[in-house]
C-alpha cells in the first residue's frame, strides 16, 4: 500500500485541496478522522467553498499572538495618569508619582518597570489602546475571562472561543497546529468544533517514548502497537516534506489507501469522552514530530528573562522561524490578582512582561518575521480606581491592551476613561472601547478574515494596523 | 426520580464503577468483593466510613507552633538584612520538605488507607474550596485544612462552609484575615458565592459590599495559628444581604447563604457532577436538592441515594468520565496492586499532568472533564505510563519542578529524583500462572484488570499481534504490553 505524504510547510489549502480531491472524495466521515481531514473532505463536497478559499498557512502569512495577563491586572498603574489629582486622591497608598513612571505625554506614563515597552513605543512597534472593555462588566475573574475568551455579551453564554470559531470559519484544512498553546491546559479562546489547536510545554517531552530499541530495518513493536491501539496507524509517514520543499502532491503519493480505510473503519458516535481522546491522540501524533524538530533545529537570537513567560515567548520565536504553519500562538503570563501589596507584584510582573517581549520583538527582528507576526494583550479586567486598606485594588472594570508589531498604528489609542468620581460606575472607570472592536480589526486587518460570523455580529475594526 | 438501581442489574461491571467513582478502583478481587455485597452493603461499605478504623498517624509537624511564629515576628522586626534572608531561605526549604511530605502522606491515604470515600471526598472539597499553598505559603495550614475537609466530608454544609471560612489557609488565601471597616475586602465574599455557595447570577453586586462588610472581624491571630473575631475590624453599621437587614456578622451572612433554595441546588449540582462526570439534568438536579434539604444539608443521606440511583449506573455515565490526574495515578496503582511512586516523583508527575495538589491554579479549582486530556497531557500520561509499569524515572525534567523555569529548586529536585527508586509492577502479584499460560488469556485478564471491559476489535488485534510478536512472553513483554493497554484512550477514562 502507498503511503501518503502530508505536507505542511510552504503549502496552501489549495493545493492540500487539489490533492485530496483526487483521493478521498466520497469516504465515510466521521467527526474522529483528524480534523483538518474532516474538515478538507467537508469543504469538497461545498461548491461555494471554493470561493471562500484562502491562504491558511505559508511563509507569507500573518501570525497573531495572544498574551493573557491573568487575574485582572491593574491597568490604572499599568498606563499610568500620573498628573491627574483624581488619581492620587483615590490611591493615597499606591499612586505612583512622577519620578515612578515612563513619562509619554504630559499626563500618560507607563509604569517604571516597563523599560523595554518603552523601547517598543519609541521605535513604533507599540500601541497602546486605552479604556477596553464591555457593557455589563463582570467582576468575576472566570466569568469575565470567559467573556473575554468567547467575546460573548456579558449575559450570553458561547460554548466555543472567539479564537475557536476562527479556526472554524477561516481555517478549514488546516491542521492541528493552526492553534498552539504555549501550556498543558488549553485556554477556551480556542475551544472549537473542530480543530481545538494543540498546546504543550517541554517539546522535547512531546511525544509517545517506546521502550523496544529496534535494530535498523526492524520495526519497534511497541511504537507499532501503540499506534494501531490509538487508531494513529493510518497516519504513518505523515512527517512533512523533505527539507522544507515545496511538497507538492505527485501521482505518485496520492493514492490515498490508508486515509478512506481511516475514515471509514471509525465508527460513528455521539461525544463519548474516549472519542475526544481519540481526536487528541491524533493531534498529538500530528504534530509532535515536526513540533520537536523545530525547537533542536531553530536557535533562539535574542536573550529573554528567565521566567516562565520569557520561556514561552521564546519557544514561540523557534517555532515562528521554524515555519510552522501557525496562525495563532496562545501565551499567557499570571498573578496579577493584586488584592494586597499591589506595587512590589506589579514591579516584577510589569518588568518581566517588558523584557519578554523586548526580546521577542529583536529576536522576530533578526529572524526577519517582524513584519508578519501581531501581539495583543489582554486581562479578564482592571481594577478598582480606588486602593484597598491592604496596599492593593479590588476587581474592577476597564483597562489598557498592548498591541505590538511593526505595522501597528504606534501610539496612544482611544480615550483614558476619565477618573473623576461622578464618572465612574461602582466605582470603576468606564470603558471606552469595546474589545470586540480590537478582535475585529485583528480578525480583519490582520488575520484577513470577516469578523462578523465569528463575533456574531459586526462590530466597526479599531484602526490598529 | 433517583428510583434504587434494581439488584438484578448489579454485577461486576457496576461494582467496578461504584468502586472507581466513589473510590479510586482497585484489583478484581476488590471488585468481586463488592459485587457479592450486593448493591446497598456496597454502597454503604465505601460510605459508612465511620466505622472502620483509620490510623494514619499525622505529620509530626502537624501543630501550631507559636514558637516558630514568634521568631519569624522577631525576625521581620530586628533581624538584618543578611540574618532575615538567611531566615527566609531557611523557612522556605522547611516549608518545601513538609509540603511534599504532606502531599505524600495523603497520596498514600487515597492509595491505601483504608476510607477510600473520605479521601475522595476530601480531594472534592480540596478542589471546591481551592486553596493553594502558593499564597498560603505554610504547610500546617494546608494540613489542617485537608483534615477539615476530611473531617466534615460527608457532614452538614452550613457547619463546613463556616468552619472552611473560618479556617487559616482560606483566610489568607482570599485576603479575609486583612479585611477591615475602613476598606472591606471584597475577596472572600465574593467567591463564596460564586464559587463555593451559590453560583454566579444568584446575588448582586451589592450583595457582595454588603456581605463583605458583614465579614470583617473575621481574622486570623498569626502567633496561635487560628481564627480570631476582632471586634475593632468589623462594621457594626446596618447591612442587607439576600434581603435581610440588619448588624449581620459572617456567621449571618453563611446563613442567610444556606437558607437560599439555590445553596441546596448549587452544591448538590457540583457533586453529582463530580462522581458522574457530567452535570445532572434539571430534574436530578432538583430531586438531588430535595433530599438534601430533606435531611438538614446533610451531605450522607444525599450519597446514599446518589450512590444508589438507577441514573448513577446510566449507559451515559458507566466508564464516560475522563480521569483526573489524580484518579489516573492512584487508580493506576491499586489496579497494579503496586506501591505509590516516591512523593517527589508522584508530585513531578501530577504537576506535569495539570492537578497539582495544594495548588490549584485559581480559586476555582480544577476544570476537570475533557480539559485535563490536552495533546501534552496525553502523551505525558502515555509515557508516565511507563515509568510506573517499568519502574524507571518519570521523564521529569528541572523546570517540572521549579516555581520559576530555572531556579535552582528544580535542579535540586532533578538531582534528588535521580537516586530515588520506583516500584514498578510484581507481575506474580497480579497474574496467576494460568492468566501467563496462553496469550489469548494474557490479554483478557489484562484488559479485565486495566479497563473492566474490553478493547473494541481492532485494538484488541493489535494487543494481540504485539503479544505474537514475542516468540516467548517473558516479564518485560508482558510490563510493555500493560503499558500499551494503559496507553490507550480507553484507559483515561472510568
Amino acid at each position: 500500500m502507498r503511503k501518503i505524504k502530508f505536507m505542511k510547510n510552504e503549502i496552501t489549502l489549495q493545493t492540500r485541496r487539489e490533492f485530496l480531491r483526487t483521493t478521498v472524495l466520497g469516504s465515510a466521515l466521521s467527526w474522529t478522522v483528524p480534523a483538518f481531514l474532516a474538515d478538507t473532505l467537508t469543504a469538497l463536497h461545498t461548491e461555494a467553498a471554493d470561493s471562500a478559499t484562502q491562504i491558511v498557512t505559508g511563509k507569507d502569512a500573518t501570525i497573531l499572538i495572544v498574551l493573557q495577563m491573568a487575574g485582572g491586572n491593574d491597568g490604572i498603574n499599568t498606563v499610568v495618569p500620573y498628573s491627574n489629582d483624581y488619581y492620587h486622591q483615590a490611591r493615597p497608598r499606591i499612586g505612583l508619582t512622577a519620578d515612578k513612571i515612563i513619562k509619554i505625554n504630559d499626563e500618560i506614563g507607563l509604569h517604571g518597570a516597563m523599560t523595554g515597552f518603552k523601547n517598543l513605543y519609541d521605535s513604533g512597534n507599540l500601541a497602546v489602546v486605552q479604556g477596553v472593555g464591555y457593557p455589563n462588566p463582570n467582576r468575576s475573574h472566570f466569568r469575565s475571562t470567559e467573556i473575554w475568551q468567547t467575546a460573548s455579551d456579558s449575559d450570553r453564554i458561547e460554548k466555543y472561543g472567539w479564537l475557536g470559531r476562527y479556526f472554524d470559519n477561516a481555517c478549514a484544512g488546516a491542521d492541528p497546529t493552526v492553534g498552539v498553546t504555549i501550556g498543558s491546559q488549553l485556554p477556551e479562546a480556542f475551544f472549537a468544533k473542530t480543530p481545538q489547536g494543540v498546546c504543550f510545554t517541554n517539546p522535547q517531552n512531546y511525544r509517545f517514548v517506546s521502550d523496544a530499541h529496534p535494530r535498523p530495518g526492524q520495526t519497534d513493536m511497541t511504537e507499532e502497537s501503540y499506534k494501531k491501539l490509538n487508531e494513529l496507524d493510518a497516519l504513518e509517514n505523515s512527517s512533512p516534506a523533505p527539507d522544507g520543499g515545496p511538497g507538492m502532491a505527485t501521482e505518485e503519493n496520492n493514492s490515498g489507501g490508508s486515509i478512506s480505510s481511516l475514515a471509514a473503519g471509525m465508527p460513528m458516535t455521539g461525544g463519548r469522552a474516549v472519542d475526544f481522546i481519540t481526536r487528541t491522540a491524533l493531534d498529538a501524533q500530528m504534530s509532535s514530530d515536526e513540533v520537536r524538530n523545530i525547537a533542536a533545529r531553530v536557535q533562539n537570537q535574542a536573550v529573554y528573562p528567565v521566567s516562565p513567560l520569557g520561556n514561552s515567548l521564546k519557544l514561540v520565536a523557534k517555532l515562528i522561524g521554524g515555519g510552522l504553519p501557525t496562525r495563532v500562538y496562545y501565551v499567557s503570563q499570571g498573578g496579577y490578582d493584586t488584592h494586597t501589596n499591589q506595587l512590589g507584584t506589579q514591579q516584577r510582573l510589569l518588568g518581566d512582561l517588558g523584557d519578554s517581549m523586548k526580546a521577542f520583538v529583536d529576536d522576530l527582528k533578526a529572524q526577519g518575521n517582524m513584519q508578519r507576526v501581531l501581539v495583543m494583550t489582554f486581562s479578564e479586567f482592571g481594577r478598582r480606581v480606588s486602593d484597598n486598606a491592604n496596599g492593593g485594588t479590588d476587581h474592577g472594570a476597564a483597562a489598557p491592551m498592548f498591541i505590538v508589531g511593526s505595522k501597528v498604528k504606534a501610539g496612544l489609542l482611544g480615550k483614558y476613561p476619565s477618573l473623576a468620581p461622578q464618572d465612574l460606575f461602582q466605582g470603576d472607570i468606564k470603558y471606552n472601547v469595546d474589545f470586540r472592536n480590537v478582535y475585529a480589526s485583528v480578525l480583519e486587518n490582520w488575520l484577513k478574515t470577516k469578523s462578523a460570523p465569528i463575533l456574531g455580529r459586526q462590530f466597526e475594526p479599531m484602526q490598529l494596523v | 426520580m433517583l428510583k434504587p438501581l434494581s439488584k438484578d442489574r448489579w454485577n461486576l461491571e457496576m461494582a467496578a464503577h461504584l468502586l472507581n467513582r466513589a473510590g479510586f478502583g482497585g484489583s478484581p478481587a476488590e471488585i468481586q468483593k463488592l459485587a457479592d455485597f450486593g448493591p446497598d452493603l456496597a454502597v454503604s461499605s465505601l460510605i459508612d466510613y465511620e466505622r472502620i478504623s483509620d490510623l494514619t498517624l499525622n505529620p509530626e509537624w502537624a501543630q501550631p507552633n507559636t514558637a516558630r511564629m514568634l521568631q519569624i515576628r522577631d525576625m521581620n522586626q530586628t533581624g538584618t538584612p543578611d540574618q532575615k534572608k538567611a531566615f527566609q531561605q531557611e523557612q522556605a526549604q522547611l516549608q518545601q520538605r513538609q509540603m511534599l511530605e504532606l502531599r505524600g502522606w495523603w497520596l498514600q491515604r487515597m492509595a491505601h488507607g483504608p476510607r477510600p470515600f473520605q479521601e475522595k471526598m476530601t480531594l472534592f472539597w480540596h478542589g471546591h474550596f481551592a486553596t493553594s499553598v502558593d499564597k498560603v505559603r505554610d504547610a500546617y495550614y494546608m494540613w489542617r485544612q485537608n483534615e477539615l475537609f476530611r473531617r466534615l466530608a460527608t457532614g452538614n454544609w452550613q457547619q463546613l462552609l463556616t468552619e472552611a471560612g473560618k479556617d487559616p489557609a482560606m483566610l489568607i488565601w482570599l485576603d479575609q484575615a486583612q479585611s477591615q471597616k475602613a476598606h472591606p475586602n471584597e475577596n472572600y465574599a465574593r467567591e463564596n458565592m460564586e464559587l463555593f455557595s451559590l453560583g454566579e447570577g444568584h446575588y448582586t453586586e451589592k450583595d457582595v459590599t454588603e456581605a463583605a462588610r458583614a465579614f470583617t472581624g473575621w481574622s486570623l491571630d498569626r502567633l496561635d495559628q487560628r481564627f480570631i473575631y476582632r471586634p475593632f475590624f468589623h462594621d457594626n453599621d446596618d447591612k442587607t444581604f439576600l434581603g435581610r437587614t440588619g448588624n449581620l456578622d459572617g456567621d449571618d451572612v453563611i446563613a442567610q447563604i444556606i437558607a437560599q433554595p439555590q445553596a441546596a441546588k448549587f452544591i448538590t449540582a457540583k457533586i453529582w457532577n463530580y462522581f458522574a462526570g457530567q452535570p445532572p439534568t434539571d430534574e436530578v438536579n432538583e430531586a438531588l436538592a430535595a433530599i438534601f434539604r430533606g435531611n438538614g444539608n446533610n451531605f450522607k443521606p444525599f450519597l446514599r441515594v446518589l450512590f444508589r440511583s438507577e441514573e448513577f449506573y446510566g449507559t451515559d455515565i458507566v466508564r464516560n468520565q475522563v480521569k483526573s490526574p489524580v484518579q489516573w495515578l492512584i487508580g493506576t496503582v491499586r489496579m497494579l496492586e503496586s506501591d505509590l511512586p516516591p512523593p517527589l516523583a508522584s508530585w513531578g508527575m501530577l504537576r506535569q499532568l495539570g492537578q497539582d495538589l495544594f495548588a490549584p491554579p485559581n480559586v476555582k479549582g480544577w476544570d476537570g472533564g475533557i480539559t485535563w486530556i490536552t495533546t501534552n497531557t496525553l502523551l505525558t500520561r502515555y509515557n508516565d505510563a511507563e515509568s510506573l509499569v517499568q519502574g524507571t524515572l518519570p521523564p521529569l525534567t528541572a523546570d517540572d519542578f521549579a516555581k520559576k523555569p530555572g531556579g535552582a529548586g528544580g535542579v535540586k529536585a532533578v538531582k534528588v529524583l535521580q537516586r530515588l527508586r520506583m516500584g514498578g509492577v510484581d507481575l506474580d502479584k497480579i497474574l496467576t500462572p494460568e492468566e501467563r499460560g496462553s496469550k489469548a488469556s494474557l490479554a483478557a485478564s489484562l484488559q479485565h484488570r486495566l479497563l473492566q471491559t474490553t478493547l473494541d476489535g481492532e485494538q484488541e488485534k493489535a494487543l494481540g499481534d504485539f503479544l505474537n510478536s514475542k516468540e516467548q512472553l517473558n516479564d518485560a513483554d508482558i510490563l510493555t504490553a500493560i503499558r500499551l493497554v494503559m496507553s490507550t484512550p480507553e484507559y483515561q477514562v472510568t
